[in-house]
């Protein structure tokens, strides 16, 4: 081969190589080859202590699987060997075995032939929140309430497990021809807070029962965990068809979900209290309503079939499309009730989508995009809950029927001066069954429990953008976002006042700036800036008036050397929104939230790699409530909530050989949780019975692993 | 074998002190015949002593030759005669006729369209790729190596779930805030990653949701709420993210908001002249209708507690249309 004048390069690597010479260089230039060119190995084992205790350490070990113990196996294991000969992959790999989240999985792979692979993978959430409670057999389909002084019940902490196995496979069977299929069959178990409750008084027109014995007593509550037994199954397969200029897909998807548990039914034990906890309730149609069942969720399916896909005209012009049918029922039995039959619930849904890019000319792109989905709710509709008093009879089971229409269309241009110009317009409309309105349904009012509905809404969002390569090492963009949202007459039901936000009026305002600059090839900054704004528009004045937003952020790297790296970031963002309850007050929700970051990693010897960062965040939701009339409100404002974490995660890697590693993770996090939904100012919330939730405010703890981690290849 | 290596280093050290390129010198001296014969216009001069070694690639799919589909470098990297031949017109080695990357390093990379053809030539045969073109990410010049590490030894941070949000939060900064929030998903824990939600190559779905749309993605976690019931709560129908955000939230469940605030933003007159407020005694008497109750504890939820629809029939007690029971 020629090589030309300029690319006569003494290079370093030869400098390197002649002093590798002296030390066996070929021999390590072997093995580094292999070690570049083999795939990696690995098994660690090793330990994990944490501090505190399960409540001093709740927030962090929610899903992380430490919760359990304070000292815990630290297991992993990644086996990959590929049979270069055939292009045979198999492997073998296990994260977090000796923790509540493990996970396994094994699969073989031969490229471009067949695959298959079997996974396992838990995940454990543990609540953050510890209920104190004299609840019996929590957890259950028949929990049985059991009043204690405050603070005097047992402690539970609620859990859920999911554990999910799954299986999945591949074949080519020619080089345009590949199926796919997939089981996943995943296990959920434990509970979960939920509880009955119920007001007492009389509304005319509702169906209310009168705490008969005490007049300023209105109601009971209970806090009643809901049990969680239930199966998800996946079945997915499909096969891909490729041509030059195309591909098409034809599959099946079915989703099923099974609940061992139909509903849930408390008991009560040794009297029913009203909400202060103290007055015993004597009303037999309160007892009974609180000891009625609980419906939980029901089992359902779905089948879909589909077809998708792309096709090239030429090299710039492109199609995107898929449809798919979708069969959704819901036939689960009502024996649990007492009731014969079932809803019979059938919902079919069709969803089409056409897309297309083209470049028409060179310096034009042009992105359309069609999408129609059509869920037609064929379930009977019933007249359910029936009352007996004479005058009126009751059903909220409707079709909840819905059409939406989405449409997009944009333009790219680039413009002169390393200017790119973008415009674009989005379209979007939901059509929805409305039932008939109350007045045509005269005494028969079916649709108590209906607020206002619109059958039609549509939304136009219009978009530009500017990009500019302000030179070499800057780049900056800035874009602007205006939709509005309106739609048909209002249909208003017997729930007045309720007007759902995705319905309403709105007007949306955008604006965003963005910078990227790399001043050398060692250090990269990103900046951003965002502000927005809504404005709802209802025929009450109530619900959402308007929500603000704005943003700022700023990220950093530098590479200091080939042996140190820093990252760091820093991001402010508030929001406000404006809720109105058109009867009392009106709320200004703000939030507030600081994210700060710095990191590094380096390399200390040439042995030792380091690591680590430190990470502060703070969410401040402040409630400032006012009257519509500017008057005061009653009674004191509503405390700020706060939530601030500092974590600091520090790693170290020693390589003790080759082909062996120590490994040590530190991490200590301080977290506060200031807020008042379980208890403010040392007053706890107690339901009826004197249940209390807590969860420990101010958390520190400290977690130390270490492993020993053997390499192969 | 090792004395030949041994003897070509010598070579090579020899003519890299009568001043050779290396190009020449190492060709077979820095790399096993293995790797020679794979890609030797290429590794004679990328050789193991690279500071990001490119042979690392033969750890990874790319580099299995027994799968005739497999590239060289030249099949994503292009035939590159100037880079290997030199251009009179360019100073020193000419660049390479695709560089992937995002940012400058020794050469400017190529138009992301450009580097995205080259994956796109052989991966437009996967499904879960098909909506590519027009997806959000390819409207915005993202390219196939904004997001992955083609050479870095099968560690390609953005396919294993641990390290992918990282990827992600190079550009999402407002959800990597969120994940860190009391309520949120697996995703810091490593238990969840943003590909289990997101297909990140184009969907159908708004947001590049996996499935069709943001109900049937959440429903393959949580399918107990997908119904129908008897009594359906529309705005659940209609998409979780009316209510949930589902990257993190301070408030419980991953509500946008505390209830009762949330539910007031559509039900704007629920309860009468009742004023959210705490136990401590600021309104008086614990009522379930005002007050703590339908601000404490599950707030609205106390009573409303079926708030994803109940399938409950039955006509006495009723009311169950109002999610009680």
């Amino acid at each position: 081969m020629r090589i030309p004048k300029q690319q006569i390069v003494f290079r370093k690597n030869v400098l390197a190589l002649s002093v590798l010479l002296c030390f066996n260089a070929a021999a390590y230039a072997e093995d580094d080859v292999e070690a570049l060119t083999k795939p990696e190995s690995s098994i660690g084992l090793g330990a994990g202590v944490s501090s505190g205790s399960s409540q001093t350490r709740s927030i962090f070990d929610q899903y992380n699987g430490l919760r359990k113990n304070s000292t815990n196996l630290l297991l992993d294991a990644s086996v990959i060997k590929l049979q270069e000969e055939t292009g045979l992959w198999t492997r073998l790999e296990g994260r977090n075995l000796g923790l509540d989240n493990r996970e396994a999985s094994f699969s073989q792979n031969k490229q471009g032939d067949w695959k298959y692979a079997f996974e396992y993978n838990e995940i454990n959430h543990q609540e953050i929140r510890t209920i104190n409670t004299g609840l019996q057999g929590a957890g259950t389909t028949t929990p049985v309430v059991n009043r204690v002084a405050l603070g005097k019940g047992a402690d539970l902490n609620l859990q859920l497990q999911r554990k999910a196995a799954s299986v999945s496979a591949e074949k080519w069977i020619n080089s345009s021809l590949l199926f796919e299929a997939s089981f996943k069959d995943e296990e959920k178990k434990g509970a979960r807070m939920s509880g009955t409750g119920i007001y007492c008084s009389s509304i005319t027109g509702l169906s209310r029962y009168t705490c008969s014995n005490n007049a300023s007593l209105s109601g009971a509550l209970f806090l009643l965990p809901e049990p969680v037994d239930n199966h998800i199954k996946q079945l997915e397969a499909k096969l891909n068809f490729t041509g030059d200029n195309f591909l098409l897909t034809g599959g099946y998807y079915g989703s099923m979900f099974n609940n061992s548990n139909r509903m849930m039914q408390a008991g009560i034990t040794g009297g029913l209290y009203g909400t202060d906890g103290i007055t015993l309730i004597s009303n037999a149609s309160v007892l009974s309503y609180l000891t009625s069942p609980v419906a939980l969720a029901p089992d359902n399916q779905a089948h879909q079939y589909y077809v998708s896909g792309n096709y090239a005209f030429n090299t710039t012009t492109r199609t995107t499309f898929k449809y798919a049918h979708t069969h959704a029922t819901q036939d689960q039995d009502y024996s649990s009730f007492g009731v014969a039959g079932n809803l019979g619930g059938v919902v079919d849904t069709t969803l089409a989508q056409l897309g297309l890019t083209a470049r028409p000319v060179d310096k034009l792109n042009v992105v359309a995009n069609v999408r129609y989905e059509d869920k037609n709710d064929k379930t009977p509709e019933v007249a359910y809950n029936r009352l007996s008093n004479g005058t009126t009879a009751y059903s909220s089971n409707y079709s909840n029927s819905a059409t939406k229409l989405n449409g997009k269309l944009e333009g790219s241009y680039q413009l002169p001066d390393h200017f790119r110009g973008t415009l674009g317009i989005d379209y979007a409309t939901v059509e929805r069954a409305v039932p008939p309105s109350v007045a045509s349904l005269a005494a028969q009012d079916l649709t108590l429990a209906l607020g206002g509905l619109r059958e039609k809404t549509r939304e136009t969002s219009y978009r530009a953008e500017l990009q500019r390569g302000l030179s070499e090492t800057l780049n900056g963009s800035a874009s602007l976002v205006h939709s509005r949202r309106s739609g048909d007459q209002w249909t208003l039901y017997n729930a007045t006042g309720t007007l759902p936000q995705l319905m309403l009026d709105r007007t949306r305002d955008k604006a965003r700036l963005a910078a990227d600059w790399s001043p050398t090839s060692e250090l990269s900054i990103q900046f951003n800036v965002e502000d927005g704004k809504d404005s709802f528009d209802t025929p009450q004045g109530g619900g959402m008036r308007d929500a603000k937003m704005n943003s700022f952020g700023v990220d950093a790297a530098l590479i200091v050397s080939d042996n140190l790296k820093l990252t760091g970031y820093l991001n402010r963002s508030e929001q406000k929104l404006n809720v109105n309850n058109t009867n009392v007050y009106l709320t200004e929700i703000k939030n507030t939230n600081i994210s700060v970051s710095v990191g590094a990693v380096g390399k200390v010897a040439g042995n030792i790699d380091v690591g680590g960062n430190v990470t502060y965040l703070e969410d401040n939701n402040r409630y400032t409530q006012s009257t519509l009339n500017g008057s005061s409100i009653v009674g004191a404002q509503l405390p700020e909530v706060t939530y601030r974490t500092t974590t600091l995660k520090l790693y170290g890697k020693y390589a003790l050989q080759k082909t062996a590693d120590i490994r040590v993770d530190l991490v200590h996090q301080n977290a506060s949780l200031n807020e008042w939904t379980w208890g403010s100012n040392g007053t706890p919330f107690n339901y009826s019975d004197n249940t209390t939730v807590t969860v420990r405010p101010n958390q520190s703890m400290s977690f130390l692993g270490a492993s020993y981690v053997y390499k192969f290849r | 074998m090792k004395f030949i290596r041994q003897v070509m280093m010598l070579f090579a050290f020899f003519c890299g002190l009568c001043g050779l390129s290396t190009s020449q010198a190492v060709e077979e001296a820095g790399t096993t015949a293995k790797v020679a014969n794979r890609d030797t216009v290429c590794t004679k001069c990328h050789d193991e002593s690279e500071a990001r070694p490119i042979l690392s690639l033969y750890q990874t799919k790319h580099g299995v030759r027994a799968d005739s589909r497999a590239p060289n470098c030249q099949s994503c990297h292009g035939e590159s005669d100037k880079h290997l031949h030199g251009d009179p017109n360019v100073k020193g080695r000419a660049s390479p006729d695709v560089i992937f990357g995002s940012k400058k390093g020794t050469y400017q990379p190529s138009e992301p369209q450009q580097q995205n053809a080259a994956c796109y030539a052989c991966h437009q045969k996967d499904a879960k790729r098909s909506h590519w073109e027009g997806s959000t990410h390819q409207n915005r010049n993202v390219s196939c190596t904004s997001c992955h590490d083609i050479h870095n030894g099968g560690h390609d941070k953005v396919r294993e779930r641990q390290t992918q949000p990282d990827v992600c939060f190079t550009c999402h900064k407002e959800q990597r805030a969120q994940i860190n929030k009391p309520s949120h998903h697996p995703i810091s824990e490593g238990k969840m990653s943003c590909s289990d939600c997101h297909n990140p190559h184009g969907s159908v779905g708004p947001k590049l949701m996996k499935r069709d749309n943001v109900n049937d993605t959440c429903y393959t976690c949580h399918m107990e709420k997908r119904g129908p019931f008897v009594h359906n709560h529309q705005p659940v129908d209609d998409d979780c993210t009316n209510c949930h955000n589902p990257h993190g939230t301070v408030a419980e469940n991953m509500l946008k908001m505390r209830a009762p605030f949330l539910c007031n933003s559509c039900h704007t007159t629920p309860h009468g002249p009742g004023q959210p407020a705490l136990a401590n005694g600021s309104s008086g008497a614990v009522s379930p209708m005002a007050g703590s109750a339908i601000t404490q504890g599950r707030a609205c939820a106390n009573c409303h507690t079926q708030i994803h629809g109940s399938n409950n029939p039955s006509t006495a007690p009723a009311n169950s249309q109002f999610f009680f029971r």
